[in-house]
């Protein structure tokens, strides 16, 4: 059973971003289930000592951390990262990774702007990998393709297209609170395209026009600044 | 022809860091005009998801200046070499804050290569793609998903090439200098 659950949100948009709003609606669904929750952006608090500290403490505080990010270049943000580091190595520095003292769990929340969510499996094994090296439970790993048709809105409010999302995240949340891992339903559920593939890119390619118009950059989106 | 060092060593990481000497003194010597560009010494904030060097700027970040000169660099590079402590399997953050503000050298638009949606060249040319991981011993799961992880990059920024080594800390300078030699060769050789 888990008493206390912590959202950390990796994307640099904070609460604008989709990995706010996915990792947001499961601690809501914990949250119904007894379980006191907080959230915490990871960027901003990284600025300073006084917020890196907050975060690491906050890190301790809780026996569930929810993991929540974009993925950026194949792979986890480098704030993501950072505080990875600075969490492993306090963990390290108290003798809790020599000890093997499995007292927290870890789930990770990937989103990408790819249709496809296989796009997140090396994040996903990242952020396996700092859990094993810093004596963490994995709870599992959630991925999502297409994640810019959700673009930080809240899932509730996402439509049908969120609908499998939603159901992910309630079984996970299930699982979760009982003290289990992430059932492999609710892994696959992620994973199911928001839209197929064509569907993704077309809009997406039209997207890109229409935010650049914007700017009266549309005209020049295929430019080369630095040669050819 | 130019060779662009990511060096993302931390502070004090003195394994990296000769790494970095022995690689930037190796590629010298192969005729590569070399540079190397200590990450945590640069002034660089994290990328902000906007995606402004898409649609805003194309091509450039519009908020950060040590981003747009990185861009450039790595634009006119022929090889670009990833040096770093292997962090679970991955980038260090220090090189990860460089790499984040590199998607403007990429189009935003969609296109799909090996049956997976990547994003679209924006440039004719680009660098081929060599990493060198550092760690404290061996870690075949560790090193699997870090091959996979510049696979992937290699793919993402259009590399004409990309070679993947390990070195392990305390190891001398001549198994060093033997391990860039063969990431320069397998680069070059699949060009």
């Amino acid at each position: 059973m888990i008493e206390r659950a912590l959202l950390l949100v990796g994307s640099p948009k904070g609460p604008k971003s989709t990995s706010d709003a996915l990792g947001g609606y499961l601690l809501a669904r914990l949250a119904e289930r007894g379980i006191e929750t907080e959230t915490l952006m990871i960027t901003p608090l990284l600025a300073s000592e006084e917020g890196t500290q907050r975060l690491c403490t906050a890190a301790d505080w809780a026996d569930l951390l929810v993991l929540a990010f974009p993925l950026y270049f194949d792979t986890l943000p480098a704030p993501v990262i950072r505080f990875m580091e600075l969490f492993h190595a306090e963990r390290a520095a108290d003798g809790r990774v020599q000890a093997r003292s499995n007292e927290q769990r870890l789930v990770a929340i990937v989103n990408c702007g790819f249709p496809e969510a296989r796009h997140c499996d090396t994040a996903l094994a990242i952020t396996r990998r700092f859990a094993v090296e810093s004596s963490i439970e994995r709870a599992g790993g959630l991925a999502l393709g297409g994640g810019g048709a959700i673009g930080g809105k809240r899932l509730e409010a996402a439509g049908g297209m969120a609908r499998a999302a939603r159901r992910s995240l309630d079984i996970a949340a299930d699982a979760l609170a009982a003290g289990k891992s992430v059932p492999d339903e609710a892994l696959r559920l992620m994973a199911k395209p928001l839209m197929p593939a064509w569907l993704y890119s077309t809009v997406g390619n039209l997207g890109w026009w229409w935010q650049a118009r914007r700017w009266r950059a549309h005209r020049m989106l295929r430019r080369r600044p630095f040669g050819d | 022809m130019r060779a662009l060092i990511l060096n993302g060593a931390a502070e004090g990481d003195a394994a990296v860091e000769f790494a970095g000497e022995v690689l930037s003194g190796e590629l010298s010597g192969m005729g590569w005009d070399t540079e190397m560009v200590r990450l945590r010494e640069l002034q660089l904030a994290p990328c902000a998801g906007d995606f402004w060097c898409w649609v805003r700027t194309p091509g450039m970040c519009f908020v950060d200046a040590n981003a747009r000169t990185l861009t450039e660099k790595v634009v006119r590079a022929r090889l670009l070499v990833l040096l770093t402590r292997m962090t679970f399997g991955g980038y260090s953050s220090e090189l990860k804050r460089g790499l984040d503000h590199l998607i403007g050298v990429m189009l935003p638009h969609f296109t799909k290569i090996g049956g997976e949606v990547r994003h679209e060249k924006r440039y004719e040319r680009y660098p081929s793609l060599a990493a060198l991981g550092v760690l404290r011993h061996l870690d075949q799961e560790s090193e699997r998903i870090f091959r996979t992880l510049v696979e992937r990059n290699a793919i993402n920024l259009h590399s004409p090439a990309h070679a993947v080594r390990f070195a392990y800390d305390l190891e001398g300078q001549d198994v060093l200098r033997e391990c860039v030699h063969g990431l320069v060769a397998k680069a070059e050789v699949e060009r």
